[in-house]
């Protein structure tokens, strides 16, 4: 059935395996079993000698591949600043091929903590390799001469696999490309490295050359998800120097971020729903309250709301306390209690998201509950079913497939928004930024790396609110 | 069956329903009084009221005056409304099918929660119609996978499924094509044969003679003529019932 939609279904889109396309994939394939079996890396970094500006010098010794970080970061004197670093290079005697090093670095634990990295930039090449043959073989069992799954996954593998050859060339030396363009030569790359990047660009090229008979978009934005965590990786091993302080100062306040956001939006969803309702009730008493809460709200900046609520409530809450306190002596406790009440910067946060973006919610679920036809209630409430048994069973599964797209994007601006909820001291990710901006003075690496983190949440929310889009679709 | 029929399972007094705040007179002042196991078809040109009668009669309207009664509950609460709601099954024009649901739980939705019943009763019940309705094959389908004639099969179905005493039907084969149209009378047919007390707003001729009892002619938000078939075709009292009659019959 699912081959119905390309071409009709008659035309075969490839001619059997001896189609050129499969050629190049096999031979792709081929060349990177081959490859990984010869010499990737001719040379290593035995031991090196940092010199600095005081005239002291550290000497370190390395019994494999350098550890990425040591070399630049080996315990500089204070004060002194890094002037030279000397490397002597020893050529590897065995093990030298792709294979070769997989298997030294799997065969010892302590130096697999260490080199995972390099394992797993090994990796890609070979599930590459598998995903080129595995077209092929499935391709031979379908009536149109290609498994479409596969097409997409051998595509973005093998693009991969270009990457993961970089990079696992890139451990080489230490990530450093200073220290490359120092031993320029000496880290070239063997010829099985360019033999297996060889292999992955046809498996790659092979592929992308069926895209056009899929008629579909493969290279989908998933990958730029990947990029950007991708860049945020190379920065904290590339140039350890800010940014895994940067890194290691923002991570909790990731982590307050995402609270706040999936708290919120729980409560978002309670206050869109039972608003919504309320736009669209009978009642006229219900109807105008929920009108006038989101008329109004959605009439002050988000801002505004959170300074209002951190700053000025408290005050009213004084005032009411004492108000209460005037009118009885049997209200003292309770009055107490009302001027004794502050909120805490997190619950203020969650209540200042959850007031402002439940008055957008609530029109995005009023749009989506008045979508549905009449006669679907009618239809519901004719079989006896009450009110609320009909929303829940009949209308409310319905407008879920026309209330998501626009409630994913709330989400991802809920996230956005969320930074400003650093004003109200909560130690979100703006905030921590902030903080750490203050103290180092660091503007333009500090805000490049809490860019890139909001940028990885969002991108990644986008794409989740994507497929949960597509899962829900039915047949009209 | 030998317990009596109730002669007056519905019965409507002094109906009053306008819309656009009295603008537009939908029912003025209708009676009417249908009894347990008579097949009732209502025609008359568009506009006239047909279906507002029918939508008050299980409460889908709320009439301005007068008093509907059915099978004894006269409605005014909620809960009588609910209760009149379960003992009538309607079937629409446009079937509304809930389409998210596939055919079988479009059965059992209304009867695990308004009836009650477990799903295996539920089940067993809902498999029995569908057999009944002549597409037992299509359980496991959704709404938007079947022709408009096997979409109203299965609304009918599900409006049985909770055993009801009335059924109402809303001119159920108007939005149909030709060729669907006999499998859907096919079915009113035998429901009628089976003598449930039927309802039916219709105008296929060749129904309204093989199956009613009795024929109402409505015009202008009124009941203009009451009789049977036979009377209506052979001998209409009231001009309009006739002019209406040449228009339809050809
Ligand atoms: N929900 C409604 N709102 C406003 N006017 C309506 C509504 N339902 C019916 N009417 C009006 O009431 C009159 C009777 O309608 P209806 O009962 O649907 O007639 P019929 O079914 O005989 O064609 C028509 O003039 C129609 O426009
Ligand atoms: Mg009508």
């Amino acid at each position: 059935m699912a081959y119905a939609d390309y071409d009709n279904g008659n035309e075969p889109l490839s001619n059997g395996w001896r189609d050129w396309r499969f050629m190049l994939i096999l031979a792709g394939a081929a060349l990177i079993l081959v490859s990984l079996a010869l010499p990737f890396f001719s040379q290593r970094i035995s031991s090196a000698k940092v010199s600095f500006s005081d005239g002291s010098t550290i000497t370190s010794h390395y019994s494999t591949l350098v550890q990425g970080l040591n070399l630049t970061m080996s315990k500089s004197p204070v004060d002194a600043k890094l002037d030279a670093v000397d490397a002597i290079l020893t050529p590897v005697s065995h093990r030298r091929s792709g294979y070769g090093w997989m298997i030294a670095i799997l065969q010892r634990p302590s130096a697999l903590r260490r080199h995972l990295s390099l394992v797993l930039c090994l990796m890609v090449p070979l599930l590459a390799a598998a995903a080129g043959i595995g077209l092929t073989i499935r391709s031979q069992r379908t009536p149109v001469g290609l498994a479409r799954g596969w097409v997409p996954a051998a595509i973005n593998i093998g693009w991969g696999a270009l990457l993961g050859l970089f990079l696992a060339w890139c451990h080489h030396f230490d990530f450093s490309f200073t220290l490359r363009a120092q031993y320029a030569s000496g880290f070239a790359p063997g010829v099985g490295l360019w033999g297996a990047a060889l292999g992955a660009a046809l498996i790659f090229a092979g592929a992308f050359s069926f895209r056009r008979a899929l008629h579909e978009n493969v290279l989908d934005w998933w990958a730029l998800v990947f990029v950007v965590a991708l860049t945020i990786w190379l920065l904290i091993r590339f140039k350890p120097f800010p940014y895994v302080e940067i890194w290691k100062f923002v991570e909790d306040g990731i982590v307050v971020t995402l609270r706040i956001v999936t708290t919120s939006f729980g409560l978002i969803l309670l206050v869109s729903l039972l608003g919504g309702l309320g736009r669209i009730s009978r009642s006229r008493v219900i109807y105008f309250i929920s009108s006038l809460y989101v008329e109004l709200i959605r009439g002050i900046p988000l801002l505004v709301q959170l300074l209002f609520i951190w700053y000025a409530l408290p005050q009213m809450f004084d005032v009411l306390g004492g108000l209460l306190m005037s009118l009885s002596p049997n209200l003292q406790a309770q009055g107490q209690w009302l001027i004794d009440l502050r909120l805490s910067p997190f619950t203020a946060a969650v209540f200042g998201l959850t007031f402002c973006y439940g008055a957008y919610g609530s029109e995005i679920f009023r749009a989506g509950i008045s979508s549905i036809h009449r006669g679907q209630m009618e239809a519901a409430r004719s079989l006896g079913m009450n009110y609320f048994q009909s929303m829940r069973h009949v209308i409310l599964p319905q407008a879920v497939r026309v209330i998501l797209p626009p409630i994913g994007n709330e989400f991802v601006a809920l996230l956005k928004d969320s930074s400003l909820v650093s004003v109200l001291a909560v130690s979100d990710l703006t905030r921590r930024g902030r903080e750490y901006m203050a103290r180092t003075f660091l503007s333009f690496d500090t805000w490049i790396m809490v860019a890139l983190c909001y940028l990885v949440l969002t991108l990644f929310s986008s794409r989740a609110v994507e497929f949960i889009e597509s899962k829900t679709r039915f047949e009209r | 069956m030998n317990r009596t029929l109730n002669p007056e399972i519905i019965r409507i007094e002094s109906l009053c329903k306008s819309f656009h705040h009295g603008r537009i007179v939908a029912l003025d002042n209708v009676s009417l009084t249908i009894p347990e196991g008579q097949v009732t078809v209502i025609i008359g040109p568009s506009g006239s009221g047909k279906s507002t009668m029918l939508r008050c009669i299980n409460h889908l309207e709320v009439p301005d005056s007068g008093t509907i009664t059915v099978d004894g509950i006269v409605l005014e609460s909620a809960q009588d409304i609910n209760k009149v709601r379960t003992e009538v099954g309607m079937v629409f024009q446009q079937f509304n099918l809930f389409p998210h649901l596939t055919v079988l739980d479009n059965l059992l939705l209304a009867q695990r929660i308004v009836r009650k019943r477990s799903k295996a009763e539920a089940q067993s019940v809902a498999e029995q119609l569908l057999r009944k309705v002549g597409i037992p094959e299509k359980a496991k389908a959704y709404p938007g996978q079947l022709s408009g004639g096997q979409q109203q099969r299965v609304a009918i179905a599900r409006a049985l499924a909770m055993q009801p005493k009335i059924m109402l039907f809303d001119e159920p084969t108007s939005a149909l094509d030709p060729e669907m149209i006999k499998e859907v009378l096919d079915v009113m047919l035998e429901l009628a044969q089976e003598g449930i007390t039927m309802v039916a707003v219709s105008h296929e001729m060749g129904f309204a003679r093989n199956a009613a009892n009795r024929i109402i002619f409505m015009d202008q938000a009124r009941i203009i003529e009451d009789t049977t078939p036979q009377e209506l075709f052979e001998s209409p009292r009231e001009e309009r019932t006739r002019q209406f009659l040449s228009k339809i019959l050809h």
